[in-house]
C-alpha cells in the first residue's frame, strides 16, 4: 500500500492577473514522501509560479494543489500561510537572507512565525538555538560567522545559511529555486550534497528546481516543465 | 505580534539615519505645537493671578487693556496721570473701603519702580486672595526706603540694608536720580506676579526726587540735597493709577459710572476682570492662528514619516518576500510596517515632550524675569495631553498608507517580486 | 495602482489635517455666541429644592423708576436739554438704589444669568456678579442694584471665558448696605453652578 503523495496537482490552470493565455496548465503531477525532485525549467517557462503555486502563496484558477493531503486552493488565505509555515522550507537563488538580522537571527526566522516548527526543533531536547547552530555547523558554517551581518557573507555562505533556515523544525518539504545558480562551478556540486545530504537527514522531500541539466544526476526523478505545461501549445485565449 | 515588534524595530535601526531625521522632525513639530499651548496657558494664567480681591483699577481715559497692562502688569507706559485731588476724591466714597494709588515712570536697572503708600501692603491681594508677605525686613516707613520684589532681589542680590538708585523712565539708560539713593529695607516673598519685578518705594519719594527736575531732566543749578527735601510739600500731584476695593462687590458698577463721570478730570475705572477677558479676546485671535500652524508642522512631519517609509518599500520588496516565504502573512506584513511608524511617532512625540521640558527649564527664568511669565516647570499639562494624544493619533492614521502599501505589494509579489 | 495611492494619500492627509483642526477651530466658533442684551428665557428643568425663579421677582412689583420719566415727554427733548439730563440723572439714581424684595431673604431659588467674574485662579471661578444680560459691563448701562446677585461658591466653577451663562442654585440672601449710600443688595452662597444650555426649539 503507497503512502499518500506529499504533493498532487491535478487540472491545474494558472493565468496571471491581467493576462490572457495562461501560465500554467498542468494535468497531473505527483510527488511522493522522500522523492528528491529535479525541475527542469529555463526562465520564462514558468516554474516560480508553479512554486508560489505550491507553497500556497498562490491559487489556481481551475484545478486543485493538494500539499500532505491538505487541499491548497480551497483554504482561506491566513491559513495557506500558516500552512506553508508549518510545513515548506523556502530556498532562492539569491538574496535569500534578511540583511538587518544576523546569521542565526535568519536561522530561526521560521520558527518565530510557526509554532509547530518551533515544537519540532526542540523535540531532541535542543534549544532552538542550538538546534540552529547543529544545522549550521553540519552545512559547514564557522561559529565565528553566527553573529556577522549577512552582508559581509559571501554568497556560497549565504546559500548554506538559507539552507539551514530552510531545514530548521523538520519541514516535510523543501522548495529550492535555483539555489546554485549563482554560485562559482566548482562550488555548485558541493553544495548540492550538502544539501540533499541534509534533507535525507530530516527526512524532507526536495524539489530542486533549476535550468542547468547536469545537476540533475544526483535526483531520483526529473521533470521537464516545459513538456507537461500545455499552456505554451493552446491556442491563445483558451 | 512580539516577533513582529522585533523584527520591525530590527529594520528600523538599520536605516536609523533616515528614521532619525524624521523622528527629529516630528519632535520638533510636537515640541512647538505643546510649546504654543503651554505658553498660551501658561500666559493666561499668570495675568489672571497676578491682581485679586481688587474691584476697579483707575486710571486715565485710555483703553481697558492698557490700563491694565501698565497699572497691574507694569507692560507699557501710561499716556495721562490722575490728579492728586481726584484720587482723594474717588477715595472718600462712601462706598470705596480702601484705595491703593500707584504712582509708575520710574525704573532701577530695569526694573519698574512704583510709588505707592502702604495701604499696598495692607490690601493688595493676588491669585485668590493671597497677601504680600515678606522674606526679609519690612515695609517702607521712611521717605527714602524702598521694599522690593522678590526677583529684583533675587537677579541683584539685594539684601535689606543696600543703597539703591533709581532712573527716570523706564530703561536703563536714563538720568539717575542719583543723588537721592534709597535704602532697601523690606524684600517681599516671591508671589509669581508681576509685583517680583517691582521696587516699591513711598509716593512722597518719587515727588521728592522729582522736586529739582523738570520735564524729565534735572534742571541746572538747582540741586537740593536730600537732607533739605523733607522740607518740601512732598504730597503728590499726580499718580499714575489707583487699585480700589469696595465695601460691597456688587455695587462695583455704580462705583464704575461714578468714576467713569467724575467730571475733576476724564477718568475710567475697570473691572479687572472684564478688562482680563477683553485682553483675551484679541489676543485668541493670534493664539488660536499659531495653534493652527503648529498643527500643520506636525502634519508636515509626519507626512515626511510616510513618505520616508514608503520611499523605503521599493527596496525592502526582497526582503517582504523572504517573510512571506518563513511564513509570514500579508496581515502581519501590514502590521510590521504600521508598528514602524507608529514607533517613530511615539518616539518623536515624547523626544519633543522632552525638548519642550528643557527649553521650559532654560528658558522660564528669562519669561519670568523679563515678562513677568510664569511657565510651570512640568512634562505634559492636562490640556497639552490632548495635543499628544492627536499626534499619536494623526501619527496611526498615517501610519495605516505604508502598512496597506506594503500589504498589496506583499500580495502581488508573492515570494518571487517581479523587479 | 499608482494613481490609485496617490489619491488615498491625499484622502488620508485631508482627514488627518482636519483631525488636528477640529478642536481649533471649534474654539474659533464663539462658544457664547450672545450678542450684547441677550437675556436667557428662563425654563429650567425641575431641580430639587429649588424655585425656578425670573428676575423680574427680585424686583418690587410696585416699584417703577420710569414713572417719573414718562410723565416727560423724552421724545420731544433734545439730548443736551436740562430737563432730559436732569431726568436721566434722577433715573440712574433710582436705579442705582432699587429696593430689593426683603420676603426673598433665605429663599432657595434657582435663576439664570451672565458671569461678571470677580475672583478666578486657573480658570476656575469663585466669586462673580450674576447679571440678567450679556455685555452687562462693557457696552450698556448697568442693571439696577436689584437685579444683581453676588455670588460665592465653595466649588470653583470650571470657565475657559470670562462672561459665561450658568444657572445658579442656592439661597438668596439680602444683604443690608454697610455703606449708608444706596439700598441692600443680593447675595448667594450658590450650592451649585451650571453652565447653560439653550433649550432646542420646539418644533
Amino acid at each position: 500500500m503507497t503512502a499518500a503523495p506529499i504533493v498532487r496537482l491535478d487540472n491545474l490552470r494558472f493565468t496571471w492577473p491581467g493576462q490572457s493565455a495562461a501560465c500554467l496548465h498542468i494535468a497531473e503531477l505527483v510527488v511522493d514522501a522522500g522523492e528528491r525532485i529535479f525541475i527542469y525549467g529555463p526562465s520564462g517557462s514558468g516554474k516560480s509560479t508553479l512554486l508560489a503555486l505550491l507553497g500556497g502563496v498562490l491559487t489556481p484558477q481551475h484545478g486543485r494543489v493538494r500539499v500532505l493531503g491538505a487541499d491548497l486552493s480551497s483554504m482561506r488565505p491566513s491559513l495557506r500561510d500558516r500552512f506553508r509555515s508549518d510545513h515548506v522550507g523556502f530556498l532562492f537563488q539569491l538574496f535569500n537572507l534578511v540583511p538587518y538580522l544576523s546569521v542565526i537571527e535568519n536561522v530561526v526566522l521560521p520558527c518565530r512565525f510557526s509554532a509547530r516548527r518551533r515544537a519540532q526543533a526542540v523535540s531532541a531536547g535542543n534549544s532552538v538555538q542550538g538546534e540552529a547552530l547543529r544545522l549550521l555547523a553540519h552545512l559547514d558554517i564557522d561559529a565565528s560567522l553566527l553573529t556577522r551581518r549577512v552582508t559581509e557573507l559571501s554568497v556560497g555562505q549565504q546559500q548554506r545559511v538559507a539552507a539551514a533556515r530552510a531545514l530548521l523544525g523538520r519541514p516535510e518539504i523543501v522548495v529550492a529555486d535555483e539555489p546554485t545558480s549563482a554560485l562559482d562551478a566548482d562550488r555548485q556540486e558541493a553544495f548540492l550534497q550538502l544539501l540533499l545530504r541534509e534533507c535525507d537527514a530530516v527526512a524532507a522531500t526536495l524539489l530542486f528546481v533549476s535550468h542547468d541539466r547536469r545537476l540533475a544526476r544526483a535526483f531520483t526523478r526529473e521533470i521537464d516543465l516545459a513538456a507537461i505545461n500545455r499552456a505554451d501549445r493552446e491556442p491563445q485565449g483558451s | 505580534m512580539s516577533h513582529l515588534l522585533y523584527l520591525a524595530g530590527r529594520s528600523a535601526w538599520n536605516r536609523r539615519l533616515t528614521l532619525g531625521l524624521t523622528l527629529i522632525a516630528i519632535a520638533l513639530s510636537v515640541t512647538l505645537l505643546l510649546g504654543v499651548e503651554r505658553v498660551r496657558h501658561d500666559a493666561r494664567e499668570s495675568f489672571a493671578q497676578s491682581v485679586s480681591g481688587t474691584d476697579l483699577v483707575i486710571g486715565a481715559r485710555t483703553s481697558p487693556v492698557q490700563l491694565m497692562l501698565y497699572s497691574v502688569f507694569r507692560i507699557g507706559e501710561a499716556t495721562n496721570n490722575v490728579k492728586w485731588e481726584s484720587f482723594q476724591h474717588l477715595a472718600a466714597h462712601p462706598l470705596v473701603a480702601w484705595a491703593i494709588p500707584l504712582s509708575l515712570g520710574d525704573s532701577h536697572r530695569g526694573y519698574s519702580v512704583v510709588g505707592t503708600s502702604t495701604a499696598y501692603f495692607d490690601h493688595f491681594r493676588y491669585s485668590g486672595e493671597q497677601t504680600l508677605t515678606f522674606s526679609a525686613g519690612t515695609r517702607f516707613a521712611n521717605l527714602f526706603e524702598a521694599v522690593v520684589g522678590a526677583e529684583v532681589a533675587e537677579r541683584l542680590k539685594y539684601r535689606a540694608g543696600d543703597r539703591i538708585v533709581l532712573n527716570h523712565g523706564a530703561s536703563d539708560i536714563g538720568a539717575e536720580h542719583a543723588d537721592k539713593p534709597f535704602t532697601v529695607v523690606g524684600i517681599l516673598a516671591r508671589t509669581g506676579t508681576p509685583v517680583d519685578r517691582s521696587v516699591h518705594v513711598p509716593l512722597e519719594a518719587i515727588e521728592a526726587i522729582h522736586l529739582d527736575w523738570q520735564g524729565g531732566a534735572p534742571m541746572p543749578g538747582v540741586a537740593i540735597p536730600a537732607e533739605y527735601v523733607r522740607k518740601f510739600d512732598l504730597t503728590p500731584k499726580n499718580i499714575t493709577a489707583a487699585l480700589i476695593g469696595l465695601k460691597s462687590r456688587a455695587a462695583v458698577f455704580r462705583m464704575q459710572r461714578y468714576s467713569n463721570e467724575y467730571e475733576g478730570e476724564p477718568l475710567m475705572a475697570v473691572l479687572p476682570g472684564v478688562a482680563l477677558d477683553q485682553l483675551w479676546q484679541v489676543v485668541g485671535i493670534a493664539e488660536r492662528v499659531l495653534l493652527a500652524v503648529s498643527g500643520m508642522v506636525v502634519a508636515v512631519g509626519l507626512a515626511g514619516l510616510v513618505a520616508v517609509v514608503l520611499a523605503s518599500l521599493n527596496e525592502r520588496r526582497r526582503e517582504l518576500a523572504i517573510l512571506r516565504s518563513v511564513g509570514a502573512r500579508p496581515r502581519e506584513i501590514f502590521l510590521l510596517l504600521m508598528i514602524e511608524a507608529v514607533g517613530i511617532t511615539l518616539a518623536g512625540a515624547v523626544a519633543g515632550v522632552i525638548l519642550l521640558a528643557i527649553l521650559t527649564a532654560t528658558l522660564a527664568p528669562v519669561a519670568a524675569a523679563r515678562y513677568g511669565l510664569i511657565i510651570e516647570q512640568r512634562y505634559v499639562a492636562s490640556g497639552e495631553l490632548v495635543l499628544l494624544g492627536a499626534v499619536v493619533a494623526m501619527g496611526v492614521l498615517a501610519s495605516l498608507l505604508p502598512g496597506y502599501r506594503a500589504y498589496k505589494l506583499s500580495l502581488a509579489d508573492g515570494l518571487t517580486p517581479r523587479l | 495602482m499608482q494613481k490609485a495611492f496617490s489619491k488615498r494619500r491625499a484622502l488620508l492627509k485631508l482627514l488627518a489635517g482636519s483631525c488636528l483642526l477640529t478642536p481649533v477651530v471649534s474654539q474659533a466658533a464663539d462658544k457664547s455666541g450672545y450678542k450684547v442684551g441677550d437675556r436667557l428665557p428662563q425654563k429650567p428643568p425641575a431641580a430639587a429644592g429649588f424655585a425656578e425663579t425670573k428676575w423680574e421677582a427680585l424686583m418690587p412689583a410696585d416699584w417703577n423708576p420710569f414713572k417719573d420719566l414718562q410723565a416727560l415727554n423724552l421724545g420731544g427733548l433734545s439730548d443736551a436739554d436740562p430737563r432730559a439730563i436732569n431726568a436721566l440723572e434722577q433715573l440712574r439714581a433710582a436705579l442705582d438704589n432699587a429696593p430689593i424684595v426683603p420676603s426673598l431673604h433665605g429663599a432657595r431659588i434657582r435663576i439664570a444669568g451672565f458671569t461678571v467674574p470677580l475672583e478666578s485662579a486657573r480658570g476656575q471661578l469663585s466669586e462673580f456678579l450674576l447679571v440678567p444680560y450679556f455685555g452687562a459691563c462693557i457696552h450698556t448701562p448697568p442693571p439696577p442694584s436689584n437685579q444683581i446677585i453676588h455670588v460665592t461658591t465653595a466649588k470653583p466653577y470650571k470657565s475657559d471665558q470670562q462672561i459665561d451663562a450658568v444657572w445658579i442654585s442656592g439661597e438668596l440672601q439680602t444683604i443690608r448696605s454697610e455703606t449708608g449710600v444706596g439700598n441692600a443688595s443680593y447675595r448667594m452662597k450658590a450650592d451649585a453652578v451650571e453652565p447653560y444650555v439653550r433649550p432646542t426649539p420646539v418644533r
